[in-house]
């Protein structure tokens, strides 16, 4: 028995009776080898109670926020000035806060009057946004009155853009608060949820401004899909709105 | 015809018909709807004052309506259709003064009106959205509240104005 005869040795006695600790030895090796599986599991199950809890997460999230905020003004700015780099938007918009002194969000007409006019600087066409998004655009011009025209109203059309699938789109109202979206071609791919946009390539209105989301899409709709989007601004109960005047503070040409 | 229309006070509370159109007051409405401020008023002036000067007082709140409106739908040819109408009602009959007969008038009047808005702004749209359920609330809202209200202050401006014109005949 070839053991027994190694314990015979004098000298390799002791190496051989110490095959416990050559046993540890060799998981202390293992551990090695796998960068420590049993001893950082063994730390995470017993420092399982003292993790991270939500406090920290909350810190963190607002952390994010301030972080992507500060991102968004920033590639903002950018935006803009590539834009007038590329001349798509002559003038920087000026932005006229004005009060909406009379509304009728309910009627045949959905229409706000706002109390400020061309002595503010307001144009016929200008985009009209609240805390949202667009809500409509300035459809006539007094001096100390614009009237604008909702996106809910039935003359109001603008084109839009579904930002996730790059489609292309017509916002039109339809006398209700919420209105339909119709597609040029017949699988836009959009599905309920989705964020629509005014179109990057509009002149009319400035371009990426944010509209509503996808409610619902009626795909069999003819002759091209169908969607109802839900206004992202609280058109009823705005009592504030801003214009973005395209004469802004510096003139175009100039 | 009467002699209303030669009291300026009175030719200048037509006035009030675009000043209320646009404040729309929140309590006076049914549904988000307001009602129709121009078939209350009306009414009773073309009850009293005829035929011609109810058609005349339906053209000038037509213009003064549509200047305040979007688009190109005009309210004028059915404000002025109901100024005659209505002021032709009293010949040959005991006068109107019923609340109940001025909620009717005032419902049917609201349904014309209501009726060839939505026909006009259809026409531009498209006839496919015609009747879509918008409209539909949009136009059994506004004849229900003119409907309700008409009796209330239909009948007091009636009373006023029957007994100035009563009082400038005699």
């Amino acid at each position: 028995m070839p053991l027994g005869r190694l314990f015979r040795v004098p000298w390799l006695r002791p190496v051989v009776g110490a095959w416990p600790w050559a046993l540890v030895a060799l998981g202390l090796v293992a551990v090695r080898l796998s960068k420590g599986a049993v001893l950082s599991d063994a730390y995470a199950l017993i420092s399982r109670p003292f993790w991270p809890g939500s406090a920290q997460k909350e810190w963190l999230q607002a952390a994010q926020q301030v972080d992507q905020q500060s991102r968004l003004s920033q590639l903002e700015l950018d935006n803009r000035r590539l834009r007038t780099l590329l001349d798509l938007q002559r003038a920087d918009p000026g932005k006229v806060t004005a009060p909406v002194i009379s509304r009728e969000p309910g009627d045949w007409w959905h229409q706000l009057l706002l109390g400020a006019g061309e002595i503010q600087g307001i144009q016929e066409g200008d985009a009209v946004i609240a805390p949202g998004g667009l809500i409509g655009l300035v459809e006539s011009v007094t001096p100390t009155t614009a009237q604008v025209a909702l996106l809910t109203d039935t003359a109001s059309k603008v084109g839009v853009w579904v930002g996730r699938t790059q489609r292309h789109g017509l916002l039109t109202g339809v006398g209700s608060s919420r209105p339909v979206l119709r597609f040029l071609e017949k699988d836009p791919q959009v599905r309920p949820g989705d964020v629509v946009v005014t179109s990057p390539a509009s002149t009319l209105v400035p371009p990426g401004l944010s509209v509503g989301v996808i409610q619902s899409v009626d795909e069999k709709a003819v002759p091209a899909t169908v969607a109802v989007v839900q206004l992202s601004a609280p058109v009823a109960s705005v009592d504030w709105v801003q214009v973005l005047t395209r004469q802004g503070p510096a003139p175009a040409g100039s | 015809m009467g002699r209303l229309h030669r009291r300026p006070v009175f030719v200048l509370s037509a006035l009030v018909v675009p000043l209320l159109t646009l404040a729309a007051p929140g309590f006076l409405r049914l549904g988000g709807v307001p009602p129709s401020w121009a078939v209350i008023w009306l009414l009773p002036w073309s009850l009293v004052d005829g035929p011609l000067s109810g058609a005349l007082a339906g053209l000038a709140l037509g213009l003064m309506l549509d200047a305040l409106h979007l688009g190109s739908a005009t309210q004028m040819p059915a404000l002025a259709l109901l100024g005659w109408w209505w002021g032709r009602l009293p010949r040959r009959r005991p006068p109107i003064e019923r609340s109940f007969s001025l909620g009717l008038l005032a419902m049917l009047g609201s349904a014309v009106l209501g009726l060839s808005v939505l026909l006009q702004r259809q026409w531009s749209s498209g006839w496919e959205s015609l009747l879509t359920a918008a409209s539909l609330h949009t136009l059994l809202a506004q004849v229900l509240v003119t409907a309700l209200l008409a009796p209330m202050i239909c009948s007091l401006l009636l009373l006023l104005w029957r007994r100035h014109s009563a009082t400038a005949r005699g």
